[in-house]
């Protein structure tokens, strides 16, 4: 790990870029609480991708490659079908759109570090480790490995959660009879009531549902997803000012 | 413990998409600002993706899969936990269908 040289712009405090050990052990060891959600969540998703076909090598490679839960659920029958793979890659970009706020907030924090350090704890980057980065960083924490370590922290349980879900799902065998074939569904329903926040999410969601519906009618594929998505996007790009207004 | 090598391209896809979504706003910030119109665009891409998945499943399923949905609804909003709320709604299916195959 190199030394970054202090840019003459910046702030005198930051004390140039700090990215060490006890950092990460700072960021690994306040993840903790969550990691245990991430192992419960994982045990699903292993679940879930035993059920579609994948072996336990198989859905461990897909946890550690992919990295986000939502973006897995979605896209776990493209990868045994083999088809619609630009579909499945466009709908990981979409749901993990919010992943390029995330790392433009980060850039005042992270851009610090060298760029290794900084695109390597990027690879990292979820909701929680985030959250709790910024968080910490707001409460004074310049060391940037925090950013890796609570990354990691989380990233652990991901995998190893899905090694104990697609083993569990290969003992129980025929998954139909438990409505686990739901499950994929039901998630997806749960963190979109999760994801509805305010007035301002109705116009994008209803004009996403309309175009669904409408899409899923004429040709049912994986792009009813992407074009829901794109719907709901694009709406909430059209009507920012409105609701800023209101 | 089997490893198809035909499926690394869908896989690596995948991967691809999701590093490029995590490194991409780092690296775009040298470039662009964020316009609260961009992040408002960027804020509702998940939603709507979600009803993309969810529409087309209500539409094929029956009265157990309607039923499941509205009970994740009402207990997502309860307890704010979506692994409980999905897991209720996959009991309530499994129940639902239960039912259907003794009538």
């Amino acid at each position: 790990m190199q030394e970054v040289p202090s840019l003459p712009d910046s702030p005198p405090q930051a004390g140039g870029a700090r990215f060490t050990t006890a950092g990460f052990r700072r960021g690994y060891t306040h993840a903790q609480p969550m990691a245990v959600g991430v192992f419960a969540y994982a045990v699903t998703f292993g679940l879930l991708a035993s059920d579609a076909g994948l072996s336990v090598l198989e859905a461990m490679f897909m946890s550690a490659l992919v990295y986000s839960g939502s973006a897995q659920v979605a896209t776990v029958a493209t990868v045994t079908s083999g088809a619609a793979i630009v579909a499945g890659a466009v709908t990981v970009l979409m749901l993990n759109a919010r992943y390029v706020l995330y790392g433009a907030a980060l850039r005042p924090w992270l851009g610090q570090a060298s760029t290794r350090e900084a695109y390597c704890s990027l690879y990292f980057l979820g909701d929680g480790n985030w959250i709790l980065s910024m968080k910490a960083h707001a409460d004074g924490e310049g060391d940037a490995a925090y950013v890796l370590g609570s990354g990691v922290a989380m990233f652990l349980p991901w995998v190893g959660g899905t090694l104990i879900g697609a083993l569990a799902g290969g003992w129980m065998g025929n998954l139909k009879l438990l409505a686990l074939d739901f499950l994929l569904t039901a998630f997806c329903a749960a963190m979109a009531v999760g994801l509805y926040k305010s007035r301002a999410d109705l116009w994008p969601a209803l004009s996403a549902l309309a175009v669904a519906l409408l899409a899923n009618a004429i040709a049912p594929s994986g792009w009813t997803i992407v074009i829901a998505g794109l719907t709901g996007a694009a709406v909430a790009y059209w009507r920012h000012e409105e609701e800023v207004a209101a | 413990m089997s490893f198809r090598p035909d499926l690394l391209p869908a896989l690596l896809a995948l991967a691809i998409a999701s590093f490029v979504c995590r490194a991409g706003g780092f690296w775009l910030m040298r470039f662009v600002t964020v316009t609260p119109r961009l992040k408002a665009a960027l804020a509702a891409a998940p939603l709507a993706v979600m009803i993309g998945i969810v529409a087309p499943a209500a539409v094929r399923g029956d009265w157990p899969e309607w039923l499941g949905l509205g009970v994740i609804a009402v207990v997502m909003r309860t307890t704010r936990n979506d692994l409980i709320a999905a897991l209720a709604g996959v009991v309530t299916v499994a129940l639902g269908r239960a039912v259907m195959r003794m009538a």
